[in-house]
């Protein structure tokens, strides 16, 4: 089983939310992690600090947004945004997104193209799974031995991109986002021991 | 569904257990017999408005989309942030410390996951007092300086200065650092810690935290959605008296 994919829904509109809702609940291990009006300030940076695997954007929500929104969005390269289309919606916003859905299908047509466009996704990733790579545990050790990221850029002879890319991975990989977390978490299996913790202070 | 003031507050409870601890932060006791909200609010003296929206933002997220903000002042919705705040860091908190101890007598953790476990939640705690300090200290002061000034106490230069370097609006979206450390100490306790036989206060324990963290996102929605919103409409108001 692979893990739960969040989703998160910008739409100012009820209906549509709550039918966003049930198409995500047919398509097992997903679920709506939030849903945000798109009004809301700093819409970009809530939605990237969620860590979504998918955004769905009604386009009538951002209006006048739209375009610095995706922009910023589609710098995030794990995150796929599919707007809500229809048959009156206009070339143009049709052709700003990557993947479309269109809310007059039906509903069976509606779960068919959903999971073609997170089916895309699953091949893309299947070799990915839950367990750290050789890399990614000697990066959290260091991490949790105190060093910071330039630190242990230096150390690998690694850009300190390199260093963030990985440490990124390594949170989604276990759920884990703060540097204490994975502290406890490298403690509890004995990635490191409490003396080489301990040191930092 | 829609709460509203000819309810029975008792319906109300049983139709969402979650809404408890509100009307505990409002001074209602349970034992309240078969009354309405608005009787209970009216023998109570609390005001009615703003005890259905903070009832209904909390039975509903969806709710805030509403506009009935104007219906109730920025202390009063200051009173009860604090309420809540108080009940974060006298209630919840102590419980959970409680319970973090009890799973180590009980012997469902060993000594190495217990010190792991309490030195991770104490700097969660810390965060957390940070976070609500730097509110009662700066934010909300702030907050009743310039309700004042809106409703007609003289306006100083320190406030003008103050609307136009930090405003409302420099303060939001801070949310998000107590709420990682939270969900990465559930994932903690469900993914890692290591199994015992006996699992009892440990689910206790993620309970507590599953309704600790409702109650600080819903907490957190009502100032970023009502009190943000009401005082940038402040804010306005202050800078535009200003020039009078
Ligand atoms: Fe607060
Ligand atoms: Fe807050």
């Amino acid at each position: 089983m692979s893990s739960t994919k969040k989703v998160i829904v910008v739409s100012n509109a009820f209906l549509l939310t709550s039918g966003i809702e049930k198409l995500v609940l047919e398509l097992s291990g997903m679920l709506v992690d939030q849903v945000f009006y798109g009004s809301e300030k700093k819409l970009s940076d809530k939605i990237i600090s969620k860590k979504p695997e998918f955004v769905i954007i009604d386009p009538d929500a951002v209006s006048d947004i739209l375009i610095p929104l995706l922009r910023e969005l589609n710098e995030e390269k794990d995150i796929k945004i599919i707007g809500l289309v229809s048959s009156t919606s206009s070339r143009k916003i049709i052709s700003r997104f990557s993947f479309t859905l269109n809310v007059e299908k039906s509903k069976y047509q509606l779960v068919e193209a959903f999971q073609k466009i997170v089916g895309k996704e699953e091949k893309k990733k299947s070799n990915n799974d839950q367990l750290l790579s050789k890399r990614e545990k000697e990066i959290l050790q260091h991490l949790a031995m105190g060093l910071t990221n330039q630190e242990i850029a230096n150390k690998f002879f690694l850009s300190v991109h390199t260093i963030m890319t990985h440490r990124k991975k390594i949170t989604r990989k276990l759920g884990i986002k703060t540097l204490s977390g994975l502290t406890v978490y490298a403690l509890i299996n004995n990635l490191v021991d409490m003396r080489e913790v301990e040191r930092r202070v | 569904m829609l709460l509203e003031k000819e309810m029975k507050l008792a319906d109300v409870i049983h139709h969402d257990y979650n809404l408890v601890p509100i009307i505990n932060r409002f001074g209602i006791m349970l034992g309240f017999g078969d009354d309405s909200i608005e009787a209970i609010c009216k023998k109570e003296q609390i005001n009615i408005d703003f005890f259905l929206t903070i009832l209904n933002a909390f039975h509903d997220p969806q709710y805030l989309d509403n506009d009935y903000l104007q219906s109730f002042s920025a202390s009063l919705l200051i009173d009860y942030l604090q309420k809540t705040h108080r009940y974060y860091l006298q209630n919840k908190i102590p419980e959970i410390e409680g319970l973090i101890k009890e799973m180590k007598s009980e012997f469902e953790l060993d000594n190495v996951s217990y010190n792991l476990l309490q030195k991770f939640f104490i700097e969660y705690k810390n965060e957390l007092i940070n976070h609500i300090e730097n509110e009662e200290n700066r934010v909300y002061p702030y907050v009743i300086d310039l309700e004042n000034a809106g409703h007609g106490h003289p306006i100083s230069a320190t406030l003008i200065s103050r609307i136009k370097k930090y405003p409302i609006h420099s303060y939001e979206a801070e949310h998000e650092d107590v709420e990682e450390k939270l969900t990465d100490l559930k994932n903690i306790i469900i993914k890692y810690l290591p199994p015992s036989k006996s699992q009892r206060i440990r689910f206790r324990l993620l309970k507590e935290l599953t309704v600790l963290e409702k109650d600080l996102n819903d907490h957190a929605r009502i100032e970023d959605l009502i009190l943000v919103p009401k005082v940038e409409i402040l804010e306005n108001l202050v800078i535009s008296k200003q020039h009078l």
